[in-house]
């Protein structure tokens, strides 16, 4: 009986084991699917054509760590934030194909968010307790007529700590996730603090206005 | 000795070991300090409530988001409880205006965010009139010792040696008054202790739950701050 039960012991730490080990170079693939919150924003008077290009409408980041393991980050639903937000922002959000598909839909301009960089590490990478994601978006401004009124950066971070997910290996997908989601919101906020502080785009909007 | 004898003792032996694994959840000594700075009055009708906050703008020492939940679920709970809304549905409520970014920093960042007539008919909505933010961290220090597990002859696994360490909780809260645009005071909360785990066969952990303790009262002390 003691014999049973020393190797039932024993069987049970190697399954932990395995477990513990076989989790230290895991792939990590994570699809983000995010939602904001209802933004209590006052709205800009102006009626926005919305064009994402495909790469934004698009964008799956892949990266492979070497011996941390592939990674793939899933960015698709970004446009659903994105339009949730531009939504809150102005009168009426018109999306388009193409920032040349604008005569004649009412809009007073096109906004263009397009993706320019996107980087995340992870607690193996920088030995802190974090999961980092940051993304840096272009936004460009377009009048009805095409021509560019001004162009910005936007950055977001979104960041989440592994001692929330029990410091366990299997705890890199949801993390990644969360950090994702962090960096998405971010991006929503940041984009609607961003536009009318830019001076060119405030002075635009103050002369369509008046007009 | 004969076999059913060992068999016998070495089941008392387990079930001892299990007993003291268990009581290792009641001791592990922590000593803990609570200090109040008061500013003003303060007071909560039943149709308001507070929430709990932590820092998210800084890229190391934030808060850890299991501690800001236990506090708010002590605070929300037992004698003198309070009501508390949960930190992310104030945050979706108000969003995007208490996110990691655009947070206030102080009174004065807050007073221009209220004054707002979006933001301010929100919070009459939802009824928050404290907004309590948490600063701090666990940290676990001077380390030593050494445990080593192996196999021994019959198969049967063992762990040898000697583990300590040291583990310091400092947390400060500071209340807001939404209402009255001001800061109200200060509430703090230390926790030290000393866990072991010292091994013969089996480990036996005594963990002293720092965190948890300073998490208890906090959350004691902010029901007294606030529901004064």
């Amino acid at each position: 009986m003691e014999r049973r039960q020393a190797n039932l012991l024993l069987i049970l730490i190697c399954v932990v084991n395995i477990h513990w080990v076989a989790g230290c170079s895991s792939d990590a693939s994570v699809t983000i699917t995010t939602n904001i919150p209802n933004p209590l924003i006052e709205q800009v008077p102006i009626n926005v054509a919305i064009y994402y290009n495909d790469t934004m409408s698009q964008y799956v980041h892949s990266e492979d760590l070497g011996s941390y393991g592939n990674h793939t980050i899933d960015l698709r639903s970004q446009i659903s934030v994105f339009n949730r937000i531009f939504h809150a922002m102005f009168e009426s959000v018109i999306p388009v194909d193409s920032i040349d598909s604008v005569q004649g839909r009412g809009a007073d301009a096109v906004l263009a968010p397009s993706i320019e960089k996107f980087q995340f590490a992870i607690p193996e990478q920088t030995r802190k307790d974090f999961y980092e994601v940051w993304i840096q978006y272009r936004f460009e401004l377009y009048g009805a007529d095409g021509s560019l009124i001004h162009s910005w950066p936007v950055t977001a971070y979104g960041k989440a700590n592994r001692l929330n997910y029990g410091g366990m290996q299997s705890e890199k997908s949801p993390a990644l996730r969360e950090a994702a989601t962090w960096a998405l919101r971010d991006a929503a906020a940041s984009i609607s603090f961003s536009f009318v502080r830019q001076d060119v785009v405030r002075q635009w909007i103050q002369q369509r206005v008046a007009s | 000795m004969d076999p059913t004898t060992r068999g016998i003792m070495m089941t008392k032996r387990i079930h001892i070991a299990f007993i003291l694994i268990a009581m290792h959840w009641l001791t592990g000594c922590v000593n803990t300090t609570i200090q109040e700075v008061r500013e003003a009055s303060t007071s909560l009708n039943s149709k308001e409530s507070i929430v709990i906050l932590s820092r998210k703008h800084k890229t190391s020492g934030e808060t850890e988001d299991d501690f800001v939940g236990c506090v708010s679920n002590k605070t929300s709970g037992g004698e003198g409880a309070l009501s508390v809304m949960s930190e992310r549905d104030f945050m979706d409520e108000l969003f995007p205006w208490f996110e990691p970014r655009t947070a206030p920093l102080n009174m004065r960042e807050l007073t221009y965010v209220i004054s707002r007539p979006l933001i301010s008919e929100k919070i009459q909505a939802i009824g928050v009139r404290y907004l309590v933010w948490v600063e701090g961290t666990t940290e676990r220090s001077e380390e030593s010792g050494a445990l080593q597990c192996t196999v021994v002859s019959g198969g049967i696994p063992a762990c040898f040696g000697f583990l300590s360490w040291e583990s310091g909780s400092d947390y400060e809260a500071s209340v807001w008054d939404i209402n009255r645009g001001i800061t109200v005071g200060k509430v703090s909360s230390e926790a030290s202790g000393t866990s072991i785990v010292p091994a013969l066969v089996v480990p036996i952990p005594f963990i002293a739950r720092v965190q948890n303790q300073a998490c208890i009262s906090l959350a004691e002390q902010l029901k007294t701050f606030i529901g004064a």
